[in-house]
């Protein structure tokens, strides 16, 4: 029996080893074709590094990818610091207030979850043209700011986390109710917000439909559209593109790296109750 | 006084929200159904012309039933396998049998979490038929005697679509279907285990049917996110010319042109029809909504 289990124990692990490995593969051999120099990966296999890392990063520097990173940051930022806003905002009003209307008005938040966020796509384009805001960043932000998800999923963090005992005593002690929600729920509610903030930023950064369409502007691209381009500015060199692509990708994965246990938190909620 | 101010704070609160859902989120979809009736480039003067549009949808040369075919089709085959993949995991890591489940966990999960583009250009370089690894390792193993066109040959290309798509969300389900497990009353499994029902029976008669709800969340989940494919399949198939007028609509014979892809390739892309564009997506959320409408129908009448 012991023995069973041992050999089980090992099989199994093996079996997830080698899906992992599967998992893994395409990072590696990304990661591998960046330092190589670009005739190369037309003539031979690479799978060990090369020595062409800091030549292929020259070229792919050249391309303005820091202008790309520095506006990706400010859309997924600014995106979610309102949207995190926003949706406390309105999360507070669901957890601790009664008011007419209220499961009406929070069950049609939630069905709009269901809609496909390309409904309204081509109207928001003309929108965005008509308030003069296509040669901005702004129509990549807006979007995000009413974000039923981050209603949904701060008004049960609220309704749970925050003690009424402790609103209460707050309120007979004067306090407003903006001054509850500034003051006093904030303690309470951190790791909702840092889970709804992963989350956002993580949507946010990885959009591509909405900047594809609005930003004609080169100095306006975010990452997903500066790497579909690297490939237009020096069409045959793979390995620069590559790397591009890599370096693209990884702050997604750091930030995914410290916190993953927020991402998966929040992405899990409301499954297991259905 | 003081109480009909407090009764007006929730509104206050609820405002924000509903403002920039109003202005950004439901006059779109509202003036897209407009634009739908309308014949329209969003430059000239607009034409109403009612249903047209969606007639025109019936008409093979919109490819949009054929679009969402091809959607329906990646999502019929990719889902099962990233449901079977996601539970065996899932179990074996819960089990405790393997150890290192944190890593496994972080490892596979994160290919849902890179850039989709990134997803589709990493598979466009992957299978490349000339530069390419996949066909490299085929051709130095002998498996092959000649470089396949991966990408130029429809049944091939569909075959990496799927595979990317496996790739990229097995680990999802994967998370789902730990955060069930955990779920599971522990002397539930005991109690089964004192009765003699071990391993494989305790875990069809059990734990599958008490998973039931996050399989139902994600079937659900999976066929309404899947019918908005369009990075992965698009980067995969035009590569990175995707400015220059060499990409590729839709792969070989658009038989991986997915019904997203589709709308922006009317609206914005080969032409600017803006009305159609609209069109196809009321039509696409219709069909979403028959869907979902239809899984949730056939779950409940299941439970009773």
């Amino acid at each position: 029996m012991k023995m069973n289990m041992t050999l089980r124990s090992i099989l199994a692990t093996t079996g997830i080893a080698l899906l992992s490995l599967f998992s893994l593969l395409p990072f590696y051999i990304m990661i591998i074709m960046g330092t190589h120099v670009n005739e190369d990966l037309f003539r031979k296999i690479v799978l060990l590094p090369g020595s062409y890392l800091i030549e292929n990063f020259k070229t792919v520097a050249a391309s303005r990818f820091d202008l790309a990173y520095w506006n990706s940051f400010v859309v997924s930022a600014a995106s979610t610091v309102l949207s995190v806003f926003v949706s406390a905002f309105a999360g507070f009003a669901f957890a601790k207030y009664d008011f007419k209307h209220k499961n009406l008005i929070f069950s049609a938040i939630l069905l709009t979850m269901m809609i496909p966020s390309q409904l309204g796509i081509v109207a928001y384009v003309i929108e965005m043209r008509y308030l003069g805001l296509s040669g901005t960043l702004m129509p990549l932000i807006l979007p995000w700011i009413a974000n039923a998800f981050g209603v949904f999923w701060m008004t049960q963090f609220i309704k749970g986390a925050v003690p009424n005992e402790v609103l209460e005593s707050a309120r007979i002690d004067g306090c407003s109710d903006l001054g509850l929600f500034f003051r006093i729920v904030p303690a309470f509610i951190m790791p909702a917000v840092t889970t709804l903030s992963l989350l956002v930023f993580l949507w946010s950064w990885n959009n591509y439909l909405l900047p594809l369409i609005i930003i004609n502007n080169p100095d306006l691209y975010t990452i997903p559209l500066s790497i579909t381009t690297l490939g237009d500015a020096y069409r045959t060199d793979l390995a620069a593109q590559i790397l591009g692509l890599s370096i693209g990708t990884l702050p997604v994965l750091m930030l995914f790296a410290f916190g993953s246990k927020s991402f998966i938190r929040g992405l899990t909620a409301g499954s297991v109750k259905g | 006084m003081e109480a009909a101010k407090r009764r007006r704070m929730p509104y206050l609160f609820l405002s924000p929200y509903l403002l920039f859902y109003a202005a950004f989120g439901l006059f779109p979809i509202i003036f897209s159904f407009y634009v739908s009736l309308t014949d329209w480039d969003g430059i000239r003067d607009k034409t109403f012309i009612g249903l047209d549009n969606y007639l025109h949808l019936f008409n093979p040369n919109s490819y949009f039933f054929k679009s969402i075919g091809n959607t329906l089709l990646f999502v019929a085959v990719s889902l099962p396998l990233q449901i079977v993949l996601g539970l065996v995991i899932a179990t074996l890591l819960y089990s405790r049998a393997v150890k290192g489940r944190a890593f496994f966990q972080l490892v596979n999960f994160m290919p849902y979490i890179v850039t989709p583009v990134a997803i589709g250009l990493m598979f466009n370089l992957l299978f490349d038929w000339q530069a390419g690894v996949v066909n490299k390792l085929l051709l130095h193993f002998g498996f092959i005697d000649e470089a396949i066109y991966w990408l130029g040959e429809a049944f091939y290309a569909r075959m990496v679509i799927i595979l990317m798509l496996v790739w990229k969300g097995f680990g999802y389900t994967m998370i789902f279907y730990l955060a069930g497990l955990a779920n599971i009353p522990k002397d539930l499994l005991e109690a089964a285990q004192v009765d003699g029902a071990t391993g494989l029976r305790a875990f069809f008669s059990i734990t599958l049917p008490l998973l039931r709800p996050v399989t139902m969340f994600i079937v659900i989940t999976g066929i309404i996110g899947g019918f908005q494919l369009l990075e992965e399949p698009m980067l995969l198939l035009s590569g990175s010319g995707m400015g220059s007028s060499s990409a590729v609509i839709g792969g070989p014979d658009r038989c991986c042109l997915t019904a997203v892809w589709n709308m922006y390739d009317t609206a914005f892309g080969s032409t600017t029809r803006y009305g159609l564009g609209a069109a196809i997506a009321w039509g696409l959320c219709l069909i979403i909504a028959l869907f979902s409408f239809l899984g949730v129908r056939l779950y409940k009448g299941d439970a009773e």
